[in-house]
């Protein structure tokens, strides 16, 4: 195996059974992985899979088969953490899920503290420091429903940065915001990349997906049915599926 | 009061202050020109004299008042039993549903709220006295019905707790989840303060409903205002007045809660949202 490799996805399969008894498959056999640095875009149509892919990452949703390996560790066997691995893997929701009931800086302390990775004081100059590069060092004591789409957004990322991740997994991010909210959000997450953070994109947002993206994935009926660097998947596709689905998202 | 098959916590009217003295006022008028035959001077002069015998006399009226005590130290001590019960309950019935693979507990969870929803609150009450407790006579009964009376509104309590915690949003978890924090963490940190939050008043409702269950306590011996009610009774050989003067005591108690529900819901309702 690569020995950059941070995470592995070796022939993830995922079935669900619905209420009626009758089972759907959404994924059906992904293998591919990520460099440690790394962007990838993941795009497709809606009910692909690829938001099923991303929360198989960090087993949000279990597995039905397949071999995740995330620095070196199987975190599908039963033996794995998943609490410990997810402090490391980052998610930030298409709906933020901000809590509420919770200060912004409540937000970004306490899984930190709660799993005494830092002291209170510790995470809070850090969250400082993290709410200072999304652009919001003003709103640390602010409740997040008085915040706006794009900044609650902003926070969610903040929120996933506070346990320094090795990886951010983006499921849509930008898909509930107002259209003059998406900018800011989509700044905060290319000066991210710039920095050198793995991540993993799902995204309808093709002209950020080229711009940032080392590789895209398009996901078809659970599989990857092509994957390339944005140029090539972008303006020379081969599979007549992504250039169906291009030729609608690109037309708007 | 019997076995209430249904969630028993419903809104009651609500009532301002000037509803409340008015309905003091207007339900002992009614009262008071009933009993005394429409203010005829004889009826009126034997209604005066009843009600001297009935509560100022030797202050008849302090067994009200430490009836009132009694049922008071009832009802708080068995909302908090309720509380700690029904939280555990619920958080039990949630984990199962939520994943977390506990199904003896789930299923104790389950028939404890079953028989216990299912049951006369007065059977249990009896049962616990001459059956459960029946060898502990120097235990002070009060504390019995305590315990009687909350491990019952535990199971409603349980009930309006799972719909709090359902009520809240699934990426609340998943975020919560996704920093790594174990699902008793998240239920801690981030679930149940939100839930918690929704289902204030209608654990004040549950209060109320408590504070007029109390009122079968007499039937184990506890001089509740109820029974104070009655004991008056049994001294002045006096049918009416004692009891209807326990009916308003509990209607004025419900009035003001139910008043600073109301009062709550509109703070709640107006204080931060998701």
């Amino acid at each position: 195996m690569n020995e950059d490799m941070i995470l592995t996805v070796e022939d993830l399969h995922k079935t669900f059974t619905l209420q009626d008894g009758r089972t759907l498959s959404v994924l059906n056999g992904i293998t591919t992985g990520i460099r440690r640095g790394e962007k990838i875009a993941v795009i497709g149509p809606s009910g692909s899979g690829k938001s099923t892919f991303l929360r198989c990452l960090n087993r949000m949703e279990e597995p039905t088969s397949g071999t995740i390996t995330f620095k070196g560790e199987d975190i599908t066997s039963p033996k794995c953490d998943i609490n410990l691995v997810r402090r490391k893997m980052g998610m930030v929701f298409q709906h933020f899920y901000l809590f509420p009931h919770l200060t912004v800086r409540k937000n970004l302390t306490l899984a930190p503290v709660d799993q005494k990775i830092m002291t209170q004081e510790e995470a809070d100059v850090k969250a400082q420091e993290l709410l200072a590069r999304v652009g919001l060092a003003d709103k640390i004591d602010e409740w997040p429903d008085r915040l706006s789409g794009g900044q609650k957004q902003r926070v969610a990322i903040a929120r996933a940065m506070a346990m320094s991740p090795d990886v951010l997994l983006f499921d849509e991010p930008t898909s509930a915001l107002d259209p003059e909210m998406i900018g800011e959000v989509l700044d905060v997450m290319k000066e991210l990349a710039d920095s050198g953070m793995t991540m993993y994109l799902v995204t309808h947002e093709m002209g950020f997906a080229h711009k940032i993206a080392d590789r895209v994935l398009f996901i078809d009926k659970g599989i990857i049915s092509e994957e390339g660097t944005p140029d090539e998947v972008f303006d020379r596709p081969k599979q007549p599926r992504t250039i169906e689905f291009l030729s609608k998202v690109l037309r708007r | 009061m019997s076995g209430r098959m249904t969630m028993r916590s419903k809104s009651y009217p609500g009532a301002g202050r000037g509803d409340i003295l008015l309905g003091f006022v207007g339900a002992f008028l009614v009262y008071a020109l009933w009993e005394s035959g429409f203010f005829t001077a004889d009826a009126w002069a034997d209604f005066n004299r009843r009600f001297y015998q009935n509560f100022v006399k030797d202050d008849r009226y302090m067994m009200l008042v430490d009836g009132l005590k009694s049922t008071l130290f009832m009802t708080a001590g068995a909302t908090v039993i309720g509380v700690i019960v029904g939280l555990i309950l619920s958080v039990i019935r949630v984990a199962h549903k939520g994943g977390l693979h506990i199904p003896v507990l789930n299923k104790l969870a389950e028939t404890y709220i079953t028989v216990l929803r299912g049951t006369p609150a007065m059977v249990q009450l009896l049962i616990w006295n001459f059956t459960i407790f029946a060898s502990a006579r120097d235990l002070n009964t009060q504390y019995i019905a305590i315990l009687a009376f909350g491990l019952n509104s535990g199971a409603y309590v349980a009930e309006i707790f799972r719909g709090g915690i359902e009520s809240i949003d699934p990426g609340q978890m998943e975020a919560a989840r996704s920093l790594g924090l174990t699902y008793w963490s998240s239920m801690k940190f981030v679930i149940l303060p939100q839930a918690l939050r929704n289902v204030v008043p209608m654990l004040f409702n549950e209060f109320i409903a408590l504070l007029k269950e109390t009122s079968i306590a007499g039937y184990i011996g506890i001089d509740d205002l109820t029974r104070a009610g009655q004991n008056i009774q049994a001294l002045t050989l006096e049918h009416s007045q004692p009891l209807v003067m326990v009916a308003i005591i509990y209607l004025i108690m419900v009035m003001l809660l139910s008043n600073l529900v109301k009062r709550l819901e509109q703070w709640l309702s107006r204080g931060r949202r998701g």
